[in-house]
């Protein structure tokens, strides 16, 4: 490379996006702060039991069961429901908002929301504390002799369910109001994913009630033991993890078009289509979660493990809009070599720094989620601790990076003031890859070797393999390193959200938009590469996985694995 | 206005979104993929399964109630526990050099599927194995390398894991409460396997094992 006919927008210059925050009406900046305080609030509790149950995993820290349990409890329901709720609910009103122009529709309705996915918050944390612990998918067995620990469990996500469906009724209302008023006509994508996003937050909440609800019923002596919970929350599970995908990959939209002024070269038509197709291709695919059920019918397995492979259709296929967009303008405005174009981008801007380290976790998580989805690899890998060691990648890497960038650019709108020490908080993405590679690495190799996910001590009086307590420790390595550095980030947003004064200075970005013409023309070889590169690794490690259950000392045939 | 590059043309972008898709041929070379062309498996998978038992398609036993199970489960223990603590179902056939199942004709579902009778007929032995807070019943099983056991498995109480320990990697068996699993298991070589829990059940979740040692 090369020289890029990079044009720095003047310092100080506020986007379509900040410019639009920056003029909410006071009542919308209040809530957004509220829901947005409230959002970082739990991740900050998720941080701090997630970093001690790994560290007791590592046996560096040592509790009685109960209280061990009551801390993975809290990270799960702090960090799985509310952290990516609450962020989620706060992202589609102030994205909403800013659509609108003009703020929030149904302004009361949006209030009612947060009033009600706060008391659910409330409530969550407080039966997770001090309850049975129940772990965040709250099962009802076991809690059989404890209604109480089961209802009050079921009723703080009843309360976030309802919240969300106020929000997000809120969201749509908002994103639609220029229309029915005549004022705009066709949606933008950006908006067009708002809506898409807000009606599958609704699809979630009814999966959350339709799981929770019998349990609250059953506490109350109004309905009989919910035994069906196992089923119901697969179906909720599979919306809580991939609702928040679609939400990073619609923020990275956003954030590209910020920070470098590129939209889509494929226009708004074919990013409408994968914003739809999240809910053409995510719904179905749900049923490969279920491999290990003993009674799981055989034309459901062939269903699910055909199904499972079009999971990642919408999300690839958005990351090569992204990338492709951002590679093409960067060509047409001179840049040359075959990533070089990337030195353009700005990567002195913290979101810049989170979204492309986001994207580089993604390619990791994804990787290793189609090892365990494979069906007859599922007798290996579920329930073990491959499952956290993979996930993090998304839950922390991809979504919590995707979703603290997002805020590095809203709140200094939002609030009038500066981002908290550009200059460190762009260096935290690397060092909380660096954290994930090392846990993932050591939890993906613990959960080839069977570690159960949901056990603290792993020694089992000596008979284990002498690996596991090690994979362990270094599990708790890589916890403790992203944990401070996500620690970090958020110190920052927060000091961000409550500084009030702007400091002149503003994080760097770019403007590819002007100088453009023939855009389309040059070739932008990155998002196919990085594709081929993903397959490849994906062949390489279900080939490992294939090798691995094959040398097993042992024959076998049927139990929940599909024959 | 110029000609669009193919890589950024929709029809590519958008068939890149399918790249994992393509993941079907590595599972198709190893008999996982679902469909009936290009590696199907039919009754065999990768984990090196055979057909023998004829159970093909189904994890839980079909036909055999929860009460049948306890049963069939006390039975098992009863008949074959050693001084030890451990239920070794060989011990029968060892002891009396006959492969008669004592059992035979007392109503029993493994009636002719004893060790002894398994072995001659090359039919699976059929075992019994218990899960409930927070131990496996029996907790020490005597197995001989190279038998193919069915192993009949419940949850008594509540949702439990049966899984083994195999050295580089595990076998994980989820057991759901009063659904009979059925899983037809040769063990290839001798040693001392762990069994162990990972599905969370409660306060005393970590301690929850077994043991299978294989002669």
């Amino acid at each position: 490379m090369d020289t890029l006919s990079t044009s720095f927008a003047p310092a100080g210059a506020t986007s379509r996006l900040t410019a639009r925050v920056a003029s909410l009406p006071s009542a919308d900046k209040a809530l957004l702060a509220l829901l947005f305080g409230a959002a970082l609030l739990a991740l900050v509790l998720g941080l701090v039991g997630g970093a001690v149950t790994a560290l007791a995993r590592a046996g560096a820290l040592t509790f009685l069961p109960d209280d061990a349990y009551r801390i993975l409890t809290l990270h799960g329901v702090s960090v799985f429901f509310y952290w990516l709720y609450l962020i989620q609910a706060a992202l589609l009103l102030v994205l909403a908002a800013a659509e609108n122009g003009r703020g929030l529709a149904l302004r009361p309705l949006a209030w009612t929301g947060a009033a009600l996915m706060l008391a659910g918050f409330g409530v969550s944390e407080w039966i997770s504390a001090t309850g049975t612990p129940l772990l965040y998918d709250g099962s009802p067995e076991l809690a059989a002799d404890d209604p109480r620990s089961v209802g009050v469990f079921a009723l703080g996500y009843l309360l976030l369910s309802a919240g969300l469906v106020a929000s997000a009724v809120c969201g749509i209302a908002t994103v639609l109001q220029p229309r029915l008023r005549g004022e705009a006509g066709e949606f933008t994508s950006i908006g067009f994913a708002l809506f898409a996003w807000a009606g599958f937050l609704v699809v979630s909440a009814i999966a959350a009630t339709n799981a929770f609800l019998p349990g609250l019923l059953w506490a109350l002596g109004a309905g009989p033991f919910p035994a069906d919970h196992g089923t119901e929350w697969h179906i909720l599970f599979h919306n809580l993890h991939y609702l928040p995908l679609m939400a990073a990959v619609l923020v990275w939209y956003v954030l590209s078009e910020h920070l470098t002024g590129v939209t889509s070269i494929h226009g708004p038509r074919l990013s409408k289509i994968v914003f739809a197709a999240y809910l053409v291709f995510v719904p179905p695919t749900s049923l490969y979660h279920m491999f290990l059920e003993p009674n799981l019918s055989e034309s459901v397995r062939v269903v699910g493990s055909l199904l499972s492979l079009f999971v990642s259709v919408p999300t690839l296929a958005a990351f090569a809009i992204i990338v492709s967009s951002l590679e093409a303008s960067a060509r047409a405005r001179g840049a040359t070599g075959f990533f070089g174009w990337m030195q353009g981008l700005p990567w002195r801007n913290p979101a810049m720094a989170n979204m492309g380290w986001a994207a580089v976790n993604m390619m990791i998580g994804i990787t290793f989620a189609f090892v365990l989805i494979q069906e007859k690899l599922a007798p290996m890998l579920s329930d073990t601790f491959f499952v956290p060691g993979y996930f993090h990648f998304f839950a922390v890497g991809v979504l919590t990076q995707t979703f603290l960038a997002a805020l590095m650019v809203i709140l200094p709108a939002l609030g009038g003031g500066s981002l908290w020490r550009p200059d460190l908080l762009r260096r935290m993405p690397a060092v909380v890859t660096i954290g994930l590679l090392i846990f993932g690495a050591a939890g993906i190799t613990a959960g080839f070797m069977g570690v159960p996910r949901r056990v603290f001590d792993v020694g089992y009086g000596g008979m284990a393999p002498a690996a596991w307590p090690l994979l362990m420790a270094l599990v708790g390595v890589g916890a403790t390193i992203f944990a401070i550095a996500i620690s970090v980030t958020v110190y920052g947003v927060v000091r961000t959200l409550l500084s009030l004064r702007p400091s002149g200075g503003q994080a760097p970005v770019v403007d590819w938009r002007t100088g453009s013409r023939g855009v389309c023309a040059v070739p932008a070889w990155t998002g196919p590469l990085s594709v081929a590169a993903l397959i490849a690794a994906m062949y390489v490690f279900t080939i490992v996985a294939f090798q691995l259950i094959q040398s097993l000392p042992i024959i076998a045939i049927g139990g929940g694995h599909g024959h | 206005m110029s000609e669009r590059h193919f890589t950024t043309r929709r029809g590519f972008i958008a068939a890149l979104g399918f790249g994992a898709v393509s993941l079907y041929g590595a599972w198709a070379a190893y008999g996982a993929a679902p469909l009936p062309f290009g590696g199907h498996s039919g009754h065999k998978d990768a984990a090196r399964e055979t057909d023998a038992d004829g159970h093909g398609g189904h994890g839980a036993a079909e036909g055999m109630a929860p009460e049948e199970f306890r049963f069939e489960h006390d039975f098992f223990v009863r008949k074959y526990a050693q001084k030890d603590g451990s239920v070794n179902p060989h011990a029968d056939a060892d002891a009396h050099g006959h492969e008669g199942d004592a059992h035979g004709g007392h109503g029993h579902a493994d009636a002719g599927h004893g060790p002894g009778a398994a072995t001659a007929s090359g039919e699976p032995a059929d075992l019994y194995l218990m899960a409930q807070k927070f131990a496996y019943s029996p907790d020490v099983l005597r197995l001989k390398a190279g038998q193919a056991y069915r192993f009949r498995m419940m949850a008594d109480d509540i949702t439990h894991g049966a899984s083994i320990q195999l050295g580089s990697a595990s076998r994980i068996i989820r057991l759901r409460p009063n659904v009979v699993t059925e899983q037809t298991i040769t063990f290839t070589k001798p040693g001392e396997y762990l069994v162990y829990c990972t599905v969370y059940c409660g306060q005393a979740h970590d301690a929850m094992h077994g043991r299978i040692v294989v002669g």
